[in-house]
């Protein structure tokens, strides 16, 4: 039955091509600017890290003096030298990594490199066994380098296959700032998306290529970029910010379970109380535990924009929507007559309706697969677009077939209101009227 | 009249089907048409510098320590040495230089407190090639030094313990102090506890200078812009403006360049380079995404033009096709061609009409749901009779040809039965 349905609505629809040609259209271009928008806010929105992103989370404490104090405001989004060092050597979670970002001046061995400045992270070894990264050659530096300030670094498959051609180049020397670095690793594939552990580069910027350990960047005394933010009488001195009252590093923990997460936040407020106490902070305790998701939405992460025209794709659909349900009325009205004589042979409105909402169904496979192509082309233009997460923009198969979902119930929902009207006509009227 | 009401109301869905996409269609109209002027409006302002002749040098981070007042000084010295160069200037908050910009706010006797872009450095109004239309430049005596991040060092200090000479636009002129010449007036921080301000006496009016925080330069904002009379002192960041000969522009913007690499070399911090480039490229990469968006919403409106349109005609024909009995029955009455084409155009502008009202509506409800997820004034009335215009004239486009075919309908057809 559902074949016959099919070569019925399939027939029907070519009879009048100028009419289906324009559902058709109108259906495309509403889905086609629906999922366009809808995919890049699915991929700017998507999860960095699924399966480990609810058990990692990022403290904030308020180590700040009370000049322009207010109740109720959100503690700063980094930690300072001191609040950091402690909070990673006390490790009270599972595990724990504090860091930071910088640009590297990398003088290559070979000659025919220029040197340049390399994108880098300094941080504490925690940080890829936490992150699960995937090592391709080598693996990570311990907690002894970390303590000893070993001059080890680990860098990604990018820079490996740049400087030595895809080699496994473990033990081999990289020149950083002047100073001899032993390689010790070299990441796999790894580009978590948005760039959460580190979003003061950029939050869909390209990933690092250096990491080393925090300790040896500061007895290196590199460069630290990214986010300062001093009070009182702190400056933002790179040789000093080990002392200053400036927040300029990132903290994350894992916690597994959440009776651990809530043990954590009571270990955070006495750590604030406790400092209070001391004189050091001089606001009351002021603490927050968001895990990755949470705290990307609290950043706010996706642009506006990509919401805006969110909104603005979706009331086009519904624009094209109504668009459909009066070409479909108009389509199926004017078969009143044929509709009279099959009703007036036996069919049963309950049949009609099925045969009209196939044509509807047909309709919307059919606009579907346009509209799947002029999703592709708008992605493909925003893909030219000039902003940093332009090339992340790709359709996936999830939103392949939400595509098709979404075309299919469009016109089904389309095609009720018109299909309901034209079974209730009077098989006796429209056999007169004729 | 009630031949045209009648039919709407003994069938009332189609006319309903045309009325909601109009609705829709209007709200969407309205607020893609007040999205896509925020981005104009920035890019058609008058930027009020010698855009041509102006080349901008930028990104002059110092590694590890600031540069000092002699070596910003040294640096427009070199500049002036280049072979085609007539004024060079080393500024802070230069036009399109939006890597930092800083914040003043100011009131004046009016009350109204304004948030400006200050921008800062040595004859300014010569290198910029500002127009004065009233008072007067800087004395060489009134500038005081002010250099960026150097933590209140020498030579970097914003506090200056005197009241600072001002420099204002026209628009600024008009919005603090109305219809009263500005020109020795006062203007203060509204914030009384702030102690680092001991006011500002505008010295000199200048006709335009666009702000170089594009993204509030909507509103009638552009022109919020002042100088200061400050000279570049200890600071961790450089920036020149240079106004060059027309006719020696590509000879001196390599010789600029080289003077900076000469004079800097390629020790800057972050592994950033120092970028020289003229205004106009500038201006270019700083339109760059909202002219992105700009084609973004210019689709917009054409698809949804389109889609209504057709949407209008194919439900208009298929309700001509319905009534073509009557409409023979009232040709053969004595009806003219000219009635019936009259009464569809009237009765799409009735429904149209209808459509508009309920749309504008809708169209404050969407610029209030917008404001939610995005920073946006209200959606100013003036946009509401533009969105209508468009639906109507839409309206009738779309009606034209079903209602020519209506008015074709020869009364013979009274007599057949279809």
């Amino acid at each position: 039955m559902f074949g016959y349905y099919l070569d019925m609505a399939v027939r029907s629809l070519r009879r009048n091509k100028v009419l289906t040609g324009l559902m058709v259209l109108a259906i495309a271009m509403g889905i086609g600017a629906s999922m366009t928008t809808l995919t890049v806010l699915h991929v700017l929105s998507g999860d960095p890290l699924p399966g480990r992103s609810a058990s990692l989370y990022y403290p904030q404490i308020d180590p700040r003096d009370m000049a322009d104090y207010e109740p109720n405001v959100e503690p700063p989004d980094q930690v300072s030298w001191i609040d950091g060092m402690y909070l990673l050597h006390a490790k009270r979670a599972t595990r724990q990594a504090l860091m930071t970002g910088g640009m590297v001046p990398l003088q290559p061995a070979q000659s025919s490199i220029y040197p340049f400045h390399a994108m880098a992270l300094y941080t504490s070894a925690d940080f890829f066994p936490m992150f699960d990264v995937p090592f391709q050659y080598g693996n990570a530096w311990g907690s002894i380098e970390d303590d000893s300030k070993a001059r080890v670094v680990v860098i990604s498959a990018k820079l490996n296959d740049k400087l030595f051609g895809g080699q496994n180049s473990v033990g081999k020397t990289l020149r950083l700032q002047e100073t001899a670095f032993r390689i010790i690793g070299v990441l796999g594939a790894w580009h978590p998306q948005p760039h959460f552990y580190q979003i003061y580069m950029g939050s869909y910027a390209d990933d690092e290529d250096i990491f080393l350990p925090l300790s040896t960047s500061r007895d290196v005394r590199m460069d630290h970029a990214g986010n300062t933010d001093c009070w009182g009488n702190g400056g933002g001195d790179n040789n000093t910010l080990e002392h200053a009252s400036c927040v300029w590093l990132q903290f994350w923990v894992q916690l597994d379970t959440p009776q651990q997460a809530a043990a954590y936040q009571d270990f955070l407020v006495h750590y604030s109380q406790e400092q209070h106490a001391a004189g050091r902070f001089l606001r009351p305790p002021n603490v927050r535990l968001r895990n990755v998701m949470q705290w990307l939405d609290y950043q706010q992460v996706v642009p506006s924009d990509t919401r805006l025209q969110v909104w603005l794709a979706l009331g086009f659909l519904v624009v094209c929507l109504v668009n459909t349900v009066g070409l479909m009325l108009s389509k199926f009205m004017r078969r009143a007559g044929e509709l009279g004589v099959r009703r007036a042979l036996g069919a049963s409105q309950r049949a009609l309706f099925g045969q009209l909402l196939m044509e509807s169904g047909v309709v919307g496979v059919v606009g579907g697969t346009l509209g799947l192509l002029l999703a592709l082309f708008g992605l493909w233009l925003v893909r030219q677009q000039p902003t940093d997460y332009a090339r992340l923009a790709h359709m996936d198969s999830s939103m392949l077939l939400t595509t098709f979902g979404l075309a299919v119930c469009a016109s089904l929902l389309a095609g009720l209101l018109p299909a309901w009207r034209a079974c209730r006509i009077t098989p006796a009227l429209q056999l007169k009227a004729n | 009249m009630r031949i045209i009401l009648a039919p709407m109301r003994r069938h009332s869905l189609m006319p309903a089907l045309v009325l909601l996409q109009v609705a829709l269609a209007c709200a969407i109209l309205c607020n893609v048409f007040f999205l896509a002027w925020q981005r104009l409006e920035p890019m058609l302002a008058p930027s009020g510098v010698d855009a041509d002749n102006l080349i901008l040098v930028d990104n002059l981070a110092a590694q590890g320590r600031t540069y000092t007042a002699a070596e910003s000084v040294a640096g427009e010295d070199a500049l002036r040495a280049v072979p085609g160069v007539r004024a060079a200037s080393s500024g802070f908050g230069l036009p399109m230089v939006s890597i930092a910009s800083l914040m003043v706010n100011l009131q004046g006797a009016t009350h109204a407190a304004v948030g400006v872009n200050a921008f800062f450095g040595k004859n300014l109004v010569q290198t910029l090639g500002l127009e004065m239309v009233a008072g007067r430049d800087f004395l060489p005596s009134e500038y005081r030094p002010w250099g960026l991040g150097a933590s209140n060092g020498p030579d970097s200090d914003w506090d200056t313990g005197v009241t600072q000479p001002v420099i204002i636009t026209q628009a600024l002129a008009d919005k603090l102090f109305g219809a009263t010449p500005a020109v020795g007036q006062w203007l203060h921080d509204p914030d009384p506890n702030d102690k680092s301000d001991h006011g500002y006496q505008v010295v000199g009016v200048v006709k335009h200078l666009l702000r170089n925080e594009l993204g509030l330069a909507t509103d009638g904002r552009a022109d919020y812009t002042v100088l200061l009379a400050r000279n570049i002192g200890n600071t961790a960041m450089l920036s020149y403006a240079v106004r060059v000969d027309p006719a020696m522009r590509d000879i001196a913007l390599q010789g600029v360049k080289n003077a900076i690499k000469r004079q800097f070399g390629g020790a800057t911090a972050g592994g950033a380079r120092a970028r020289v480039q003229t205004y106009v490229q500038k201006r270019n990469d700083a339109f760059k995404n909202a002219r992105a968006a700009l084609w973004l919403l210019l689709g917009m409106v054409l698809a949804i033009v389109i889609v209504t349109l057709v949407g209008i005609m194919g439900l208009t024909g298929f309700w001509v096709q319905r009534r073509t009995r009557q409409i023979g029955i009232r040709r053969a009455l004595g009806a003219r061609r000219a009635h019936i084409l009259r009464d569809f155009l009237v009765e799409n502008l009735l429904i149209v009409g209808t459509g508009i009202i309920i749309g504008m509506v809708l169209a404050y409800a969407g610029n209030i749901l917008l404001m939610h997820y995005y920073e946006l004034p209200h959606l100013p009335w003036t946009y509401l009779p533009v969105g209508a215009a468009v639906m109507l004239a839409i309206g009738q486009a779309g009606v034209l040809a079903p209602a020519m075919r209506a008015a074709a309908v020869p009364p013979v057809v009274a007599t057949r039965s279809v």
